[in-house]
């Protein structure tokens, strides 16, 4: 994998990224497609929401 | 503290309890004998409680390995035979055009947070959990409800972490799909 990764991938990482551990050139490569990405910069924000609204319904 | 103070300060948790474990078994007979058994284990187990942790979040851990146990006998059942098909990731391709590049972008939901103060949002998220393939619902629920890790789930289900992160972004990706279309690009969002 490169350093700039597509949209499919970094939209996957950023999933596995609310479960543990991933490593940090991977990390890394998905904060560079986010500088540049918005649509998946929305993605990454509706996954943290998802939790959030999972989280409260709990409640 | 008295057996029956004890007891009826655990029985004030029922509710909550229930309310869980139908959330995550999303069977009204099943999630009541699970937090009966949760109740009478507590009441059992009324030593083991040290006053470090809350009440509910004791119970709650009870009820935990509770809903644990279940699933692990459902795995054994024909309704769990097609967690190998959800864990197939070959479909998701779809979302996304051949340079990787996604083929409906994620639309703008301006302040999510906001939906968090209306009843209505969660009949609609309740509505899009209820369309999510059975195991995809129940895996994702292990994470999100009960708040089990991967380690963990993974082991109760005796899946693989590869597995895992597949089946939970299949969840992820059709739990914001559903939402999309039935809450935030609709009227519901503006109510």
């Amino acid at each position: 994998m490169g350093l700039l990764i597509s949209c499919k991938d970094a939209s996957r990482l950023i999933s596995r990224m609310q479960d543990g551990n991933v490593p940090f050139a991977e990390r890394a490569r998905i904060r560079l497609h986010l500088l540049f990405c918005d649509a998946c910069s929305g993605f990454e924000r509706q996954l943290r929401f998802l939790r959030a609204a999972l989280r409260s319904y709990r409640q | 503290m008295t057996n029956s103070d004890f007891a009826s300060r655990c029985n004030s948790h029922r509710g909550y309890l229930l309310r869980v474990a139908v959330l995550q078994l999303r069977d009204n007979d099943v999630a009541e004998d699970v937090v009966q058994d949760t109740l009478l284990a507590a009441l059992q187990g009324e030593g083991g409680f040290s006053g470090r942790s809350s009440l509910k979040t004791w119970l709650t851990g009870i009820l935990k390995h509770k809903i644990v146990d279940v699933i692990r006998r459902k795995r054994r059942e024909p309704v769990l035979a097609s967690l190998d098909e959800e864990c197939q990731i070959d479909d998701l391709d779809a979302l996304f055009d051949e340079s990787g590049h996604w083929e409906n972008p994620p639309a703008d939901w301006g302040n999510p947070e906001s939906a968090l103060s209306q009843l209505q949002f969660f009949d609609v998220m309740q509505m899009c959990l209820d369309k999510l393939p059975p195991n995809t619902a129940r895996v994702f629920m292990m994470r999100e409800v009960m708040d089990l890790t991967s380690e963990e789930i993974c082991k109760e289900l005796s899946i693989t972490p590869t597995n895992l992160w597949v089946i939970l972004y299949r969840a992820r990706i059709a739990l914001r799909q559903c939402l999309e279309q039935n809450w935030f690009a609709s009227s519901g969002r503006a109510a």
